[in-house]
């Protein structure tokens, strides 16, 4: 059998912007107030009555050629058999390279620990066999986890049903989230960032 | 139209201290190589260069990694993490050896200047060049590494590094030696020969720099979306008064024209355009790494 390869798959068909995953992964990984490691951003367009709503929740990709990996000039972030890319908060340094680097910008440094963190798609449960916190939360269903190199799993099944896309597969990290439906409207470029 | 309804606050990753790193060791580097070229090369018209291009190299290069050491989350931690557990990937990773190897050729390197060894000087001189040129052109490096952002990552971003390092280093020289000159030597004469020169090496390495710079924004307002975007941003939006008119124009272009036309040339008009240098490049500075952060990613 091959390598277990976990793999996201996220319906945006039926995600309905609940927030739920957020709030079930901050409880789950105690994330700090004003830092998010898995979230769902919102936009609409158009005018009425031609308008529509969408919603992206956004976590980390758990890339195949993870540039953070390069980057890290600690050794801190490893990359699990399972694809996983866990953080070591014993060797961080929170020099930020990782931040500046991660073109999903799913990376914070924790507030008060001062070390970096990220989603790790639960690790700590998938090792027991768990679900993420955010897929057992999610009450449409959106969310979908699993190993995509075994074939019975619902994600190998869903990617080998329907057109997915994942967000900037020209960055070149090959992304493990992979998006039904994903309004390229929702990837928003031009919007300004107050950096001071 | 699309609009944002919502979305979380990212933090932004490199700030001030970060700009003020990459400049500070810019000087460094800069006047190091100036202070090589009479006791490294025997150029003997630099000799009164020499000394104080090491002093200042040393002691830029001992507050420049205070700046890295106020920005890490952990300052003790790292410093030992970073030679416990290396990833050669990194161009962190080498900067960190870089950052202990030249202020020590530095110091070893003045120690014999001001000793009167010139052997051991030109030996010390010799080494110290290339760490010179790879501690700031690693710097470049690590923006160039920051894949996310169109502005950084650029094959460019070393050499626009260490051309404006030199460019901000020659400015610093040129208004140092002349307030030693003036105000703290015992005949209280400028050294107008020596002044002239640097000058004139000042006006060609803007020049540089200027070609640089084109090249840069020129290859980046035909890339991919992002990079059109951040050229615009540049080039007509909110940066372009920091870019353009500072940066540039302020900068670069008329000290430029100010050393390098004769009709111009005084030691006035050199001393506002070494100042006009060393702020511009300060600006470069802030415009690189703020500027890069400005768009957002997802």
């Amino acid at each position: 059998m091959a390598k277990t390869r976990y793999a996201f798959v996220i319906d945006l068909r039926r995600c309905i912007g609940c927030n739920s995953c957020s709030v079930a992964c901050k409880s789950e990984n105690s994330v700090h107030l004003g830092v998010w490691m898995s979230w769902v951003k919102v936009i609409q367009k158009g005018e009425f009555p031609n308008v529509s709503r969408s919603f992206l929740p956004l976590l980390c990709n758990n890339c195949e050629d993870p540039i953070c990996v390069t980057v890290c000039p600690v050794n801190a972030n490893r990359i699990e058999e399972n694809g996983i890319i866990s953080t070591d908060p014993h060797r961080c340094v929170a020099c930020r390279y990782c931040m500046a680097a991660c073109p999903y910008e799913v990376r914070y440094v924790h507030p008060i620990k001062k070390f970096v963190e990220k989603c790790n798609w639960c690790l700590h449960r998938v090792k027991v066999g768990l679900l993420p916190a955010c897929v057992e939360a999610c009450p449409a269903e959106a969310r979908i986890f699993g190993d995509m190199n075994d074939p019975k799993s619902d994600v190998s099944k869903l990617l080998a049903k329907h057109p997915v896309q994942v967000i900037k597969p020209e960055i070149g990290t090959e992304p493990h989230v992979f998006y039904i439906n994903l309004d390229n409207d929702a990837i928003e470029k031009k919007r300004k960032v107050d950096v001071l | 139209m699309i609009e944002l309804v919502y979305d979380v606050h990212h933090q932004v990753t490199f700030r001030w201290l970060i700009a003020l790193y990459f400049y500070f060791t810019g000087m460094s580097a800069g006047s190091f190589v100036i202070s090589t070229l009479a006791y490294g090369f025997g150029l003997e018209k630099f000799k009164p260069a020499g000394k104080v291009g090491v002093v200042m190299a040393t002691l830029l290069l001992f507050i420049a990694p205070i700046m890295l050491l106020l920005q890490v989350g952990w300052p003790i931690r790292s410093v030992w993490n970073h030679f416990t557990y290396l990833n050669f990937s990194s161009p962190m990773t080498y900067g960190a050896f870089l950052l202990m190897m030249y202020p020590i050729n530095c110091l070893i390197y003045g120690y014999f200047m001001f000793k009167g060894d010139m052997k051991r000087t030109k030996i010390f001189g010799m080494i110290g060049i290339p760490l010179a040129i790879t501690v700031h052109g690693y710097t470049g490096f690590i923006l160039a590494f920051g894949k996310a952002r169109a502005f950084w990552n650029t094959a460019l971003m070393p050499f626009l590094f260490l051309v404006s390092a030199i460019v901000s280093g020659l400015g610093m020289m040129i208004i140092i030696l002349l307030i030693r000159d003036r105000f703290f030597t015992r005949e209280k004469k400028i050294n107008t020969e020596l002044i002239y020169t640097l000058a004139t090496m000042l006006g060609w390495m803007i020049v540089f720099d200027l070609a640089l710079v084109f090249c840069d924004i020129s290859v980046l307002s035909i890339a991919h979306a992002e990079a059109k975007e951040m050229t615009h941003l540049l080039l007509h939006g909110e940066l372009s008064p920091l870019f353009l008119g500072i940066e540039n124009l302020l900068g670069k272009v008329v000290p430029m024209v100010l050393v390098l036309t004769p009709k111009f040339r005084s030691i006035t008009t050199i001393t506002i355009a070494s100042v006009l240098v060393v702020i511009g490049i300060l600006f470069m500075r802030f415009v690189v790494v703020y500027g890069g952060q400005v768009l957002p990613i997802v």
